[in-house]
């Protein structure tokens, strides 16, 4: 069971709108690295972990994943929020505006639609883990992309705390992965 | 909450006196102190790892409010970095002696922000306030509430 708490995991105040960033920041929330695919492959692949350390752990980071998706949401919400129809059209959100106006919408930086196909899960806890491992250094690289796209003390410090979080779940999913090796768990 | 880059190690010991003996700096718990591990997003040390030449920003309260946020928020972040670690540690005494008084700490500095800016969660006390307070501060998402 989930609760709900009334705050972000990190703060988030952007004072400049930047619907260019918001068009890419976007694919971490509904790319195939991105935080919602994320949640969904943690979340999925928890129920067969072959013991308590795994169950643990893929829910607890499942569990921050959502939160992290509500910082990228975040982002998004405040780069729009005040742009004019010319502002979007400029910046190529048109087809956006078309189908969501300003509302929030997983997509990647294209605009393709989120899908299930960006995670697996296999009910092998080693393949699964390895996706885990993969899945958190893919998305350190694209925040890494998305900092060196941007000059905005404001964008720039969620992002780097986001990719540092990546750095952690990595650490964690490899020492559990490295255990179940060592130990011969399958 | 402003974010600007010159970082500064002092605010541990500003927002939270007498955090030091909290740290056991061993050689398997090498920690930040909560506000560097909070705005870094890493409270390992030997974990963290900066990207090119970038600081974490350092993140400076405005208001009373800001400033409850910001001591609830680091604090959090420490318990929930020793949650996942003791996930895979679940045998590591000091960890879990670290985790229960920052999760102590964590429920004092929620109940001191509810009482003066209304409730965070469902559970809080302070939605005995009439009318319904759930619905009466600002959503998270919004620039104010940062």
């Amino acid at each position: 069971m989930f609760a709900y708490k009334k705050r972000l995991m990190y703060p988030i105040n952007i004072k400049k709108a930047d619907l260019r960033m918001a068009k890419l920041l976007v694919t971490q929330y509904g790319g195939s690295n991105g935080e919602l695919a994320a949640a969904l492959r943690y979340l999925n692949q928890r129920y067969t972990m072959p013991d308590n350390r795994g169950k643990a752990l893929l829910t607890d980071i499942g569990t921050e994943e959502l939160s992290h998706i509500e910082m990228i949401s975040t982002m998004i919400y405040q780069l729009m929020k005040d742009a004019s129809i010319e502002d979007i059209k400029k910046a190529g959100l048109d087809p956006h505006y078309a189908e969501h106006n300003r509302a929030l919408y997983p997509t990647d930086a294209n605009g393709v639609p989120f899908t299930v196909t960006y995670f697996a899960t296999t009910g092998d806890p080693i393949a699964d883990l390895q996706e885990d491992m993969a899945a958190e250094q893919k998305a350190r690289a694209v925040y890494e992309n998305l900092i060196d796209l941007t000059d905005d003390p404001d964008v720039i410090g969620p992002l780097l705390w986001l990719r540092q979080r990546e750095v952690v779940h990595f650490d964690r999913f490899k020492e559990l992965h490295d255990m179940y090796l060592n130990e011969g768990i399958k | 909450m402003n974010q600007n880059f010159a970082f500064n190690d002092m605010m541990d010991s500003v927002l939270l006196p007498g955090i030091g003996p909290l740290m056991p700096n061993d050689e398997n718990l090498n920690l930040f102190g909560p506000y560097e591990g909070f705005i870094k997003g890493n409270l390992f040390k030997d974990l963290y790892q900066q990207y090119k030449n970038y600081q974490p920003a350092k993140l400076t309260p405005n208001s009373e409010r800001e400033e409850l946020l910001l001591n609830l928020d680091q604090i959090s972040f420490a318990a929930h970095e020793l949650n996942l670690y003791l996930d895979i540690h679940p045998e590591d005494r000091k960890a879990l002696a670290l985790f229960n008084q920052y999760r102590k700490m964590e429920n004092d500095a929620m109940n001191a922000y509810e009482v003066k800016y209304g409730p965070l969660t469902t559970k809080s006390d302070a939605l005995e306030a009439y009318p319904w307070a759930w619905e009466g501060t600002v959503w998270p998402w919004e620039k104010e509430a940062n």
